[in-house]
């Protein structure tokens, strides 16, 4: 479903059809479309640059992505929830010549544009990766692979209502914008920060498709109201979909479509899975009628032979001989159907949010009270998994104080879902058969 | 085996009373080692995710009760609920206590 641009994908659809709810306005494609014309008239001097969107509000970002989209070369997206020191450096190291914080405003010149790029050509999206401290690394999509697994059906979308609970600026919010406007849905964004305030929002608004990781589908199934949206699309993804979660969604809305989503970044391979189970079936394994090409390693590993692989010696190293990328997810097959582990690596995943264990170790190794320390993830009822830290303190005192101690230095320089959720205090640390340490619980 | 009905009354409410205040003693903890506050008024009504606990402290009462009581009844549960205020969250601990 390849267009040349953003703004291509929206001269199919009707212009008095509504597109998007924001800040309490509705604004139709036409009216869309026009702002960004528009915009782009306003900055001609911007075409073939690289181009910064920091923290711009929801439909100042929308109308932003399809004015620029195909006229200039790289577009670097910014959460405003990131620190301006963050922001500088990561406009600076993805050569942005202009930046732009508001469309109220104009925007900045950085420096002087290389004026290489021709028009057409695909335009560069560049998200920035969450969840880890210290800088975030920059990934680059273009509309193509950020709209791959956009089901486009422009006459049936017509009867759908999206409702945005994740940030525009991350990859699984831009997936929900996009996955709305393209196909020529209507699209309610919040203004509220709340859970309550935003499900009654969805409420008034009538909407009828949501998506969300699996943890904040059980926060969302705890509020109050959540019942009352006539939910007809209900999308999971970021996390592993347990049948608890799956099964309560079942119950609250038995006439809705539920899918979960697994994608692997890497693979830039992605499938969905529509019958109401966890996991997928064993038959997809070397299967016929698989979305994919599957299989799974001597050592328990999700393989998958996406159409297109994506470069780097880092992946190139992950492929073996028959073009299986080893997307580093375990998995184990119970009777007819195959379920999901973790990962390898032992990255933690608390409800969406990657935890890498050892920079926790690290983090908490650094206190001179502490002899060594072990992090792996709990399993979770709630959010998936729970960071827990087995710690071998320096000497003998106080544990409920030195469990204080190192719980404020975590706080203190890791975003709150690193922080231990569990502080155990033991006199050895385990290790498995090969030396390694056993993250496994 | 007999049992004196009288007494079983007494020992479920008593039950009742102490499911409910490890609840809170566990919030508390929780809170203070997360930086949080707690709500200084919370009763069977209080809203759990207004309590003063975000999602992922909820997730660390859950975590934390499985640790002292042994069971984690949202892993158990065939019909799954997800309770919204303390009282409707005391009585799913107090129905799946082994």
């Amino acid at each position: 479903m390849m267009r040349e641009s953003f703004d291509a994908f929206l001269e199919d659809i009707e212009s008095d059809r509504e597109s998007l709810v924001s800040l309490g306005r509705t604004i139709t494609v036409r009216e869309l479309r026009e702002a960004a014309q528009q915009l782009l008239k306003d900055t001609p001097s911007i075409k073939g640059c690289a181009v910064a969107l920091c923290g711009l509000l929801p439909h100042e970002l929308i109308t932003a992505l399809v004015a620029f989209d195909g006229h200039v070369s790289s577009m670097l997206l910014l959460p405003a929830s990131l620190s301006e020191e963050a922001t500088s450096l990561l406009v600076h190291s993805a050569g942005c010549e202009w930046r732009f914080d508001s469309l109220m405003e104009q925007p900045v010149r950085l420096s002087e544009g290389m004026g290489k790029f021709t028009e057409v050509q695909p335009t560069t999206w560049i998200l920035a990766t969450s969840g880890t401290t210290g800088t975030p690394k920059l990934i680059e999509h273009s509309l193509e692979t950020l709209t791959r697994t956009v089901k486009r059906n422009v006459s049936r979308a017509s009867e759908y209502t999206w409702g945005l609970v994740y940030d525009p600026f991350r990859f699984a919010g831009l997936q929900v914008v996009l996955q709305s406007l393209l196909s020529g849905s209507l699209l309610c964004i919040p203004s509220e920060k709340d859970i309550s305030a935003q499900v009654k929002y969805f409420a008034d608004s009538r909407v009828n498709a949501l998506s969300a990781t699996p943890s904040l589908w059980r926060k969302l199934l705890m509020t109050e109201g959540i019942h009352h949206l006539p939910l007809r699309q209900i999308t999971l993804g970021g996390e592993i979909a347990d049948q608890g979660v799956l099964d309560a969604l079942k119950q609250a809305f038995p006439q809705a479509r539920i899918i979960h989503i697994y994608a692997s970044t890497e693979a830039g391979a992605a499938f969905a899975v529509q019958d109401g189970r966890a996991g997928f079936p064993l038959a997809w394994v070397d299967g016929e009628d698989a979305p994919v090409h599957i299989r799974i390693s001597e050592r328990n590993h999700l393989m998958l032979r996406p159409a297109q692989l994506p470069g780097g010696e880092e992946i190139h190293n992950r492929i073996d001989r028959d073009g299986y990328l080893d997307t580093q997810d375990m998995v184990k097959v119970e009777g007819e159907r195959v379920f999901f582990l973790g990962r390898a690596s032992g990255v933690i995943n608390v409800g969406g949010n990657k935890v890498n264990p050892e920079e926790v170790e690290n983090c908490i190794r650094e206190m001179s009270d502490v002899a060594d320390v072990v992090v792996f993830g709990k399993k979770s009822s709630m959010l998936g998994q729970l960071v827990v830290a087995e710690v071998l303190a320096a000497h003998d005192g106080d544990r409920t104080e030195l469990k204080k101690v190192i719980l404020q230095h975590c706080r203190e320089r890791m975003e709150n879902w690193q922080v231990p959720a569990m502080i155990k205090f033991v006199n050895t640390l385990a290790e498995n058969a090969a030396g390694k340490r056993e993250r496994i619980n | 085996m007999l049992v004196d009905e009288g007494d079983n009354l007494n020992n479920e409410k008593q039950e009742e009373v102490s499911m409910k205040e490890k609840i809170l003693e566990t919030m508390q903890e929780i809170a203070a080692d997360s930086d949080l506050t707690l709500m200084s008024h919370i009763d069977d009504d209080t809203v759990l995710l207004e309590s003063g606990l975000d999602s992922l402290g909820f997730a660390i009462l859950v975590a934390s009760l499985e640790e002292k009581l042994g069971y984690d009844p949202f892993s158990m549960m065939d019909e799954p609920v997800y309770p919204r205020t303390l009282g409707e969250f005391v009585a799913v601990y107090e129905r799946y206590a082994p």
